[in-house]
């Protein structure tokens, strides 16, 4: 026909605009998701498949394609795979694309000569000043440091050896800026503004959030996305019959990206308690669990005391007479495993207050996204490096 | 199943191939654990303060020894060692036979993780103390203090090999024979925060959990043909109102003979997968409340599962914490051949 392979793009579901490596897996996807009968769980073929089987077999009739996006739900549309799609939809498709590769260039061009201008944007130079236009921008400045490749996001593979880097840079730029840290963690505390600097903050600084952050990262997700084929099979397997379509994947187009997170948006919310630390450490703050734990000097003593066998009986006894005498130490408990021993000093200092005092965060499940910071939540896709 | 059902069990039957512990624990479950040798034993840690051993075949508990502070893991040395950490720090080890404690030593902070290294005979522990500490288990004694960049969160051996996952979203993994030097260090390729980290029967990798319902298949072997193979998926979700909830994913353990592993997470229900297919071979009906811990016994043919409600939602009232002993078939938990 004289046009070009038509494979030359990555095969993509029509019915709701998502990536796939490879046309096998977009027809698993298309089966379990569009083409799956919702009364007995047949998998057919295609659209028009799906409703002569509800018809002939369930006596009833369906107008419109399960969980494809609105103007795509077209049930009489013969389409399997990348077979089918109109002429129309596969050029627009074509133009998006090229698109979204111009924008994302130019944006990071762009990036980085703002950053140039503004006053050093190494991760090395502290001030909150640097901090802020960050944020106003999407961490224009924070690009070029952690940018050490034009794919992949620096995903350091395995984090080896990006780690200290980082971790050297960030700590300074802490203690300034908490209210815009929460643009940071990606996906951690969308809630721009409130999140705990503390908690919030050790686990994404060694994982070199910045990086993750940065515009780029986002905008090309599509390339990344070639190094770990591997990433998109697991979404779209029929049996991980948990994951929604409405929470963006890696594989995600363009489409579909800025409008959810990967969590913490307006339509997925995270079972867990605001502050980074684990459930069990959460547990352990409760009064009735801290009057139990024995204080450091006791705790010390009794080792030392503590014959092979049979003492114990005794020991009990004595140690049970200790909780009594301390009405409720929060602090000085979270010092003993809290404090930066071996920490990395930065966060370790925001880490302190939010044990005793941050639960009155934004408890912000749903997040409210607003704040530009939001939009760059994308890196979570990128697989090159977190899931 | 009318066979064996004994006046007992009968009432603590919780379906076909299940029943409910009695003489549990009077708070929450923190880990469970088989015995090495046999299915027939089981160890329940709890926040009441007790170590508990079951016996699984009568569902009677055989015998109960304290901490002073909440226990967050145990484990067994051999069929007759108990050993067990917490809230108090300190490290006990208790005899099954003789019904004696030793506190073998402690850590600076309350203990968060204790397992054993058979091919090592080593005893570790991790601790929000930011250290592992070794321990020879013949003694007792400490075999060793090593620093970790952040609070042990979870830990798990693979052969010789001794995997750390830490706050912060660390990973490391250290060759028990010599601990001088980290062996690796990477990331968590999941976003969120760590959960709990499990090693291959086959040493071959890992698999990491995250408090954002979603699990990670990893390898060991650094080279990049494989690495490419790791990947991760989404799991333990649910949709209610058009809101997605995701939950952690707290448990993980694998089943010794196939090499797929369960999930257990907050939203309640137990997940079996097959890593090599990618596939979910099975889930089973919805637990009373949140998943705490999991524990395949060593010959795979139990799974022992603690419902227990981890405050993900604060301190509110919530379906009583119990342990459950599921018999699992060859059909939910061995890949299928395709």
């Amino acid at each position: 026909m004289g046009r070009k392979k038509k494979k030359q793009m990555k095969p993509w579901c029509w019915y709701c605009n998502r990536d796939f490596d490879d046309e096998k897996i977009l027809i698993q996807h298309q089966k379990a998701k569009h083409f799956k009968c919702h009364i007995c769980h047949k998998k057919l073929y295609t659209g028009p498949g799906l409703a002569i089987h509800c018809m002939q077999v369930h006596k009833e009739t369906i107008d419109s394609v399960p969980n494809a996006i609105p103007g795509r739900t077209d049930i009489e549309l013969e389409i399997y795979g990348m077979e089918g799609i109109p002429d129309k939809d596969m050029q627009d498709r074509r133009r998006v694309l090229e698109q979204k590769s111009h924008a994302e260039s130019q944006k990071k061009k762009q990036n980085q000569d703002d950053s140039d201008e503004e006053d050093d944007e190494d991760e090395d130079e502290a001030g909150p000043s640097s901090f802020q236009q960050p944020a106003a921008q999407p961490q224009a400045a924070y690009m070029p440091p952690m940018h050490p490749g034009p794919q992949a996001q620096g995903m350091l593979p395995a984090g080896y050896p990006g780690m200290p880097p980082m971790l050297t840079g960030v700590p300074p730029m802490i203690p300034g800026m908490p209210p815009v840290m929460p643009g940071m963690p990606p996906g951690m505390m969308p809630m721009g503004g409130m999140m705990p600097p503390g908690p919030a903050m050790p686990p994404m600084m060694p994982g070199m959030p910045p990086g993750q952050l940065s515009g780029p990262s986002s905008t090309t997700s599509d390339s990344p996305k070639v190094t770990f084929p591997a990433y998109t099979q697991p979404s779209s397997t029929p049996p991980v019959a948990a994951s929604s379509s409405t929470v963006a994947k890696p594989p995600a187009t363009v489409t579909s990206k800025p409008a959810t997170l990967t969590t913490l948006s307006a339509t997925s919310k995270l079972m867990h308690p605001d502050e980074d630390i684990s459930l069990e450490e959460r547990r352990a703050q409760l009064p009735r669990y801290q009057r139990l734990i024995p204080r450091p000097g006791q705790t010390a003593a009794v080792a030392a005391s503590a014959p092979p066998s049979g003492a114990v009986g005794g020991m009990i006894p004595a140690q049970r007479v200790i909780p009594p005498q301390q009405p409720g130490i929060r602090h000085p408990i979270h010092g003993q495993y809290g404090g930066p021993p071996q920490g990395i000093p930065g966060y370790m200092a925001g880490g302190m207050p939010p044990y005793g005092q941050s639960a009155p965060m934004v408890p912000s499940y749903q997040a409210g996204p607003p704040g530009p910071p939001m939009g760059i939540r994308p890196p979570v896709m990128s697989p090159g490096s977190r899931y | 199943m009318s066979g064996r059902a004994a006046a007992e069990k009968s009432s603590t039957m919780t379906g076909a191939n299940e029943f409910k512990l009695t003489q549990g624990p009077e708070d929450g479950v923190s880990a469970v654990k088989f015995s090495p040798s046999s299915a027939q034993f089981l160890l329940v840690s709890s926040w009441d303060c007790t170590v508990r051993l079951f016996d699984v075949s009568t569902n009677s508990m055989r015998m109960k020894y304290q901490h002073l502070a909440p226990v967050l893991d145990c484990a067994f040395y051999d069929p007759t060692h108990a050993w067990s950490g917490g809230l108090d720090s300190q490290l006990k080890t208790h005899d099954l036979n003789t019904d004696q404690d030793t506190i073998v030593g402690t850590h600076d902070a309350p203990i968060r993780c204790v397992e054993y290294c058979p091919e090592v005979n080593v005893m570790v522990t991790g601790s929000w103390d930011m250290s592992v500490r070794l321990w020879d288990p013949r003694t007792p004694c400490n075999a060793g203090t090593f620093t970790q960049p952040e609070k042990v969160y979870t830990l798990s051996v693979a052969g010789d090999r001794l995997i750390v996952g830490t706050a912060g979203r660390r990973v490391l993994v250290w060759d028990l024979r010599n601990m001088g030097y980290v062996q690796q260090r990477r990331e968590s390729s999941l976003k969120y925060q760590t959960r709990c980290i499990r090693a291959f029967p086959n040493k071959q990798g890992y698999v990491l959990s995250s408090i954002e319902g979603r699990v990670a298949v990893e390898y060991l072997d650094p080279s990049l043909e494989v690495q490419k193979k790791k990947y991760a998926f989404k799991c333990h979700r649910l949709k209610e109102n058009g809101i997605e909830q995701v939950y952690p994913v707290n448990a993980i353990s694998f089943h010794s003979v196939h090499n797929t592993f369960a999930t257990g997470g907050s939203d309640g229900f137990v997940n079996i997968w097959d890593p090599f297919n990618k596939k979910r071979l099975c889930q089973f009906h919805r637990y009373p409340t949140s998943i705490a811990s999991l524990a395949f016994s060593s010959d795979g043919s139990l799974l022992a599962i603690a419902s227990s409600y981890m405050q993900e939602q604060g301190d509110v009232s919530h379906p009583a914490d119990a342990v459950f002993i599921r018999q699992v078939t060859d059909a939910e938990t061995k890949p299928k051949s395709t």
